[in-house]
């Protein structure tokens, strides 16, 4: 049995696809660059309270004493129209971004995949449905919709008049806003990969045993769908980044004091004449970060392409 | 092919029904409610005057019957008055979206041309410093907030060079000539232009390199048919099908995505009515503005899907 | 011959099963404007029974529905019309307790090793799949259960960690043999198992399936269209032509006699060792028609050398030929037996 003598000249097991894809990736400089400029954002956020605690400072009191004082001591960056040091409330507004992005993100691929994988599953009349509802979702005039849903009142909707203003409520209310509009592109993928899958001989192998559709998804659809699903949801993070921002500055996201890019624009746009720094900051982080989300996950795009990966 | 038309005709015309009844009842969601206002502005208003109003306006009959009722005039295109003008909305929207086609127009084929040129070039000089440099500034296109984008301009032209406008959509008190209309839509047209180039290069880039991988174009290439000549007869116009259908499709957006340049530079445009009615609780207003605006964008799908049938001869429709 | 040795009992037994499938994509307004689709017959009133321990195969070009069958008896696809039993319950129903108990016991080997191997999962997990799905055995029982299926297969215990792109074609095709072995199944349907492989592989793995025969008492319904391989492992032959058996008999009796001139043009193109490429002798020639739409009468007459009006016209149906009940032909001219 000659055959049988296993083959030494193929890679080790360990070394997977996901080896093969972090080799790809590291070759990648944009890529590397957006990584890491993404960890020192990460860094940088939410090490704020260290930095209150180092630096003496309440980043939430207002001392009207000391408004839009001057960069230099205590205060790295001056203080805004309300005295609070802009340094902190940038690292607390990335806490706010960064979490409004990666949150949403996940929730929109959790949802898009969940629909995604029932149409190509299922097919027939529920793929229909589910795909006429997402092109219709994808054709919707995305930002006016936003601003609208972000309109809405919570007590109409039931909620309690305590809960629904509170900053969590304004979080969570991004989330799901996003998470609304967002979830078609996965949606999309994962019905593509879910339908090329279900044509493969190891799923029908399966269903063979009488495998139950959840192990199917679970064990073959899902880990199949894996990379385009990441690939999505790193390109989502910084187009949500951006909603975010930009529902903020509106007055329709996350709600003043809780510092957010997005609102702590809002103030230092009637403040251009006397202080056009306040207006620099929160923007140039916006766009680092999503910059670099987007330099990531066209980098993680680029790894994972099946093209150039074994079967 | 009548027949594909014919259904996605209808298929538009469902979607449309639908989100005008999901968009119904999302603004009836909204804060405040316009008897409450009226009230609150007139304080003679006493507690039957509010009911008897609402018996007036039809507000106290089940949401889905009030929907039929505003459907039903909708279709008759009655889209009620608006609160804040107490003029018909058709009357108010009509100026506002004949400057937001301008607007929007205008970036477009600005954004349309610098895309193509930058991509193109970036695709022919596939690897190289140009390449990088051209690739870096489409990233910073889509990844720059266009709020911010639009303050930093204001700061830099209007404030600290006064060279232009900051705001507005025209001097008021001077008499309206077409140079200074025309000064205050420069920063409006740059932001939103910058808005757009970024996406548009990225996709032209990757098409045409795309293409130029094809066999066909090696071909010619080996035949020694002349690069110039090449780029334009054989890539170029493979590279524009997939191209065209993402700008078209933009198109659609960019209507009531000029909602922020427009809001940013207080130009009375569609998206900054769809915006300030949404605020004001001008609930007639809101829905005509965005049934307007996914109409435009179903409309531009459906464009997008023809070119795409048009351009590319392999693709038959039934 | 088992055949002709004591009955032994029926594993299982299909009767009058069809097999459709719907073509064409019908929109919603074609389906308003109640356009008719199109339907393909991929198996045609087809009757056939396998006896424990033996092997049918089924033999025939490819789309002639062999497949089908195939994944219609371990219950893939739902027959529309006939009934599956097994063991003398009726598992026609894929929703009935009977077929969900029967799917421990029928079990499949499909042709592509390549595809029929989850990328992601290292072999152990697509040995123990199977035993997880039914319930077989705790974790530390499965673990033990995968390491004798592996050498069970000839394939050392460290091919567990592996994951599947790091073996070759027939080593891959022996993992498949040895998730099917799992459950302790009576009748295993091997669809094309050697089709994709090396000639060299080939003859390891059918003698990999003729020992795993003897040593489990399995039954195999051995999808093919590889006669050589036919000849080394079945028992019983099942020609198909356009989704219909057109003749079933005896291995040795249906290569050494075969009655129907479909069957006749197959085993002549077997390839012999020291008679050159080919016997000379009739071939058959032109296309397999569309199943879509089938042609009148025998299906086959449009290629038959014999073809007369009757062919044309109407449906031969299978018959036993001469005393041999066990060999039958569904041919209006069949040729005569000895």
């Amino acid at each position: 049995m000659t055959d049988a003598v296993l083959d030494s000249s193929v890679p080790d097991a360990g070394r997977s696809v996901w080896a093969l894809r972090w080799q790809r990736l590291r070759g990648n400089r944009p890529a590397m660059a957006g990584l890491l400029v993404l960890v020192l954002l990460v860094a940088f956020s939410f090490s704020a309270p260290l930095w209150e605690w180092v630096l003496g400072i309440d980043s939430l009191r207002a001392d009207l004493f000391n408004r839009f004082a001057e960069p230099g001591g205590k205060h790295l960056l001056g203080t805004d129209e309300a005295g609070r040091d802009v340094l902190i409330r940038l690292m607390y507004g990335g806490q706010v971004s960064l979490m409004v992005g990666l949150t949403a993100a996940v929730s929109a691929a959790a949802l898009g995949t969940l629909i995604g994988i029932t149409a190509g599953y299922y097919g027939g009349m529920v793929d229909k449905v589910l795909m006429r509802i997402t092109d219709g979702v994808i054709a919707l005039p995305l930002l006016p919709l936003l601003i609208v849903f972000a309109a809405i009142d919570l007590r109409k909707l039931g909620f309690g008049g305590d809960f629904a203003v509170t900053p969590d409520a304004a979080f969570w209310r991004i989330v799901v806003i996003i998470t609304i509009v967002q979830w078609t592109t996965v949606a999309r993928l994962v019905r593509a990969s879910t339908l090329a899958v279900l044509q493969r001989e190891y799923v029908m192998a399966a269903q063979v045993q009488g495998a139950p559709a959840r192990h199917i998804m679970l064990v073959h659809i899902l880990p199949n769908a894996i990379s385009p699903i990441i690939v999505a949801c790193t390109l989502a993070m910084g187009q949500i980044i951006l909603f975010e921002s930009v529902l903020s500055f509106l007055g329709l996201g996350i709600q003043p004091p809780t510092a957010s890019w997005g609102n702590m624009l809002t103030n230092a746009q009637e403040m251009i004449q006397q202080a056009p720094a306040l207006a620099f900051y929160p923007g140039i982080l916006i766009f680092v970060t999503v910059i670099a989300v987007n330099f990531f996950g066209d980098g993680l795009q680029e790894a994972f392409d099946p093209r150039s990966e074994p079967r | 092919m009548t027949r594909y038309l014919v259904s996605r005709l209808i298929e538009s015309v469902l979607v449309l029904l639908v989100m005008s009844a999901i968009i119904y009842g999302l603004i009836g969601l909204m804060p405040g409610d316009p008897i409450d206002l009226m009230a609150a502005s007139n304080p003679t208003f006493t507690a039957a005057d509010v009911e008897r109003l609402r018996a007036l306006y039809g507000l106290d009959t089940p949401l889905w019957q009030r929907y039929l009722n505003w459907l039903w005039s909708a279709l008759h295109l009655d889209f009620g008055y608006s609160r804040q003008t107490q003029t018909p909305a058709l009357t108010v929207m009509m100026p506002a979206l004949q400057h937001t086609l301008v607007l929007a127009g205008l970036a477009f084929l600005l954004a349309v041309t610098l895309a193509l040129t930058l991509g193109v070039i970036a695709a022919l000089k596939q690897r190289t410093g140009i390449d990088s440099v051209i690739n870096f500034f489409a990233f910073a296109g889509i990844s720059v907030p266009v709020f911010w984008c639009a303050l930093m301009l204001i700061i830099v032209f209007a404030v600290q060079l006064k060279w232009l406008p900051a705001s507005g959509m025209y001097t008021i008190g001077a008499p309206r000539e077409f140079w200074d209309t025309a000064r205050y839509m420069v920063l409006p047209v740059i932001t939103l232009t910058l808005a757009y180039t970024g996406g548009f290069t990225r996709y032209t880039r990757s098409s045409m390199v795309e293409v130029l991988r094809m066999d066909y174009i090696r071909t010619a290439r080996a035949k020694g048919v002349p690069p110039r000549r090449m780029v334009i007869r054989h890539a170029l116009r493979n590279a524009l099908i997939p191209v065209v259908t993402v700008m078209a499709l933009s198109f659609g957006t960019l209507l009531s995505g000029a909602l922020i340049t427009e809001t940013m530079f207080a130009q009375r445009g569609l998206g900054k009515l769809i915006y300030d009615s949404i605020l004001n609780n001008d609930y007639n207003m809101a829905l005509m503005c965005l049934l307007f605006a996914t109409a435009v964008t179903l409309l531009c799908n459906l464009v997008a899907d023809l070119c795409y049938a048009w351009l590319d001869p392999r693709i038959s429709i039934r | 011959m088992p055949l002709d040795a004591a009955p032994t009992a029926t594993l299982l037994s299909a009767t009058g099963l069809s097999i459709t499938f719907d073509m064409g994509v019908g929109g919603l307004l074609a389906r308003l404007t109640g356009a008719k689709r199109q339907q393909l017959r991929a198996v045609n009133a087809v009757d056939l029974t396998i006896a424990s321990g033996e092997t049918l195969a089924l033999v025939g070009e490819s789309g002639c529905g062999k497949t089908t069958l195939g994944r219609a008896v371990v219950g893939l696809y739902r027959p529309t019309a006939g009934t599956i039993s097994w063991q003398g319950t009726d598992i026609t129903d894929l929703a009935s307790p009977a077929r969900k108990s029967s799917r421990r016991e029928i079990q499949m080997i499909f042709q592509d090793p390549y595809g029929s191997l989850n990328p992601r999962l290292p072999v152990s997990e697509v040995l123990k799949e199977p035993l997880r799905i039914h319930g077989i055995g705790n974790a530390a029982e499965q673990d033990a259960r995968a390491r004798t299926l592996i050498q069970q297969v000839g394939l050392p215990v460290d091919a567990l960690n592996r994951y599947p792109h790091q073996f070759s074609g027939g080593q891959r095709q022996r993992i498949a043999i040895a998730r099917a072995l799992g459950p302790m199944p009576k009748l295993i349907v091997a669809d094309e198992p050697l089709s994709a492989l090396d000639v060299s592989i080939q003859s390891q793995i059918l003698n990999l399936m003729a020992d795993l025969r003897t040593q489990h008492q399995l039954s195999y319904l051995l999808i093919s269209h590889d006669l050589g391989a036919v000849n080394h492992l079945a028992d019983r032959v099942a020609v198909m032509y356009l989704g219909r058996i057109v003749e079933i008999g005896p291995r040795d009796d249906l290569f050494s006699r075969p009655a129907h001139p479909y069957t006749q043009a197959l085993v002549e193109a077997i390839p012999r060792v020291g008679q050159g490429k080919r016997r000379r002798g009739r071939s058959i020639s032109g296309d397999v028609p569309s199943p879509i739409n089938p042609p009148t009468g025998c299906a086959f007459h449009p290629r038959c050398p014999k073809a007369q009006d009757i062919c044309k016209s109407d449906l031969p149906a299978l018959t036993a030929l001469g005393d041999l009940s066990h060999h039958a032909a569904a041919c209006h001219f069949p040729e005569r037996q000895p």
